[in-house]
């Protein structure tokens, strides 16, 4: 081999064993490394994930209300998969917040209404989202404040002076909840409760808000009434919060209440 | 000193842009259930049907006589915000003779998320 005779090879240091050992070693560090820091990291990915998913059903499920509540379709029913928690019904009786609508002179067209709702809550993020009065709205259990993630369809009509308030009362025969994959079937009990209000001017119409002590969503719903609603800041009176709504007062005013009996079958 | 044989050195390149782009597409396939969901929703929010359902029955109900046309145009307003939650006002204004020989009307419809406004002319 006159080719290879000129490079010569010294492997006298050369250990297989101490080299097995050195690769051996390399492998463990980095499982270890891996095990450390980057499995923490994907739990709380999927924690991320699970989240995620089920802000988009929340939102689907908002959806089927809808289309319960304006559109006329008597039952709806969504497939989804609920991890990381639970989704749990709360009937209308067991609400926490509670709404009143009154005009200036003590006449209430809504007296204390509780919406009920449909919560999902997280035990791996510590998150709760919850369906409540056609809204989704979000809370972390950490942190004093709330968002909401898709508003109710509350509107005011400008040019005929008509503020429609649309409720929804979340019902189901007893409570439900569920883990994993499920169906939540809903339907629209009875006809909507309808009333139509015709105020002369100078009529001020009010809403009262109280947040639940625990289940406190009063930053998320306050950011909906003064932002989308463009109402003034309320006025605050222990835990209610009191919102004007935002009508022409110069001008007769028209308020429309809806009512919407959404029973939840099963989850 | 053997050679360094990098011959195989673009299949390990390859295979980090593939996993990069795995990535990648996972992300834009994340955002895109997102998107659907939005898309499809706002399609479905769009009261196409009901508005040109209620151009409809204003068309025919124009030139209807006193107080039949009052009673429609009550009609409307009410089973709108009643099935459809959608505030309806409208007004329809005979001929003006001679300088406007068409009936006009002016519709006025809102649903919270959609608004709309026409000023309609007969043919």
């Amino acid at each position: 081999m006159a080719a290879v005779g000129t490079m010569r090879v010294n492997d006298n240091g050369v250990s297989e064993a101490i080299g097995f050992m050195l690769i051996f070693g390399m492998i463990i560090v980095g499982i270890g490394l891996v095990t450390l820091y980057g499995y923490p990291l994907l739990l709380q990915q999927q924690v991320g994930a699970d989240e995620k998913i089920m802000e988009k059903n929340m939102i689907v499920l908002q959806n089927d209300v809808k289309s319960l509540a304006y559109k006329t379709i008597p039952f709806k029913e969504t497939s989804l998969k609920i991890g990381g928690g639970a989704l749990t019904v709360y009937n209308s009786s067991i609400s926490p917040s509670t709404l009143t609508i009154r005009n200036g002179t003590g006449f209430d067209y809504v007296n204390s209404f509780t919406s009920g709702e449909l919560r999902y809550e997280s035990v791996s993020s510590q998150t709760d989202i919850s369906l409540q009065d056609g809204a989704v709205v979000l809370r972390r259990h950490a942190e004093p404040g709330s968002t909401m993630l898709a508003e109710p369809r509350w509107f005011y009509d400008d040019q005929t002076n008509t503020m429609v308030i649309n409720l929804i009362n979340m019902t189901s025969t007893n409570l439900i909840a569920k883990e994993g994959i499920g169906t939540v079937q809903m339907r629209l009990v009875g006809e909507p409760e309808y009333s139509s209000y015709q105020e002369p001017a100078s009529t001020f119409l009010y809403l009262d808000y109280t947040p639940g002590t625990v289940q406190d969503y009063s930053v998320a719903w306050n950011n909906y009434f003064t932002k989308t609603l463009n109402m003034n800041p309320p006025t605050i009176a222990g835990s209610t919060r009191t919102y004007q709504l935002p009508t022409d007062t110069s001008r007769p005013v028209t308020l429309v209440i809806k009512k919407f009996n959404v029973e939840i079958k099963s989850i | 000193m053997a050679r360094l044989n990098d011959d195989a050195q673009w299949i390990i390149l390859m295979g980090f842009l593939i996993s990069f782009s795995f990535f990648f597409l996972a992300i834009i396939i994340n955002q895109s259930t997102v998107v659907g969901q939005t898309t499809a929703e706002s399609v479905i929010e769009f009261p196409k049907n009901d508005i040109r359902d209620l151009r409809g029955i204003i068309e025919q109900s124009a030139n209807m006589p006193y107080p039949d046309n009052a009673t429609v145009n009550k009609d409307i307003t009410v089973l709108s915000m009643n099935r459809k939650n959608a505030i309806v006002k409208y007004s329809v204004f005979p001929p003006n003779l001679p300088s406007n020989p068409h009936t006009t009307a002016s519709i006025h419809y809102n649903n919270g998320v959609t608004t709309f406004y026409e000023n309609w002319t007969s043919l």
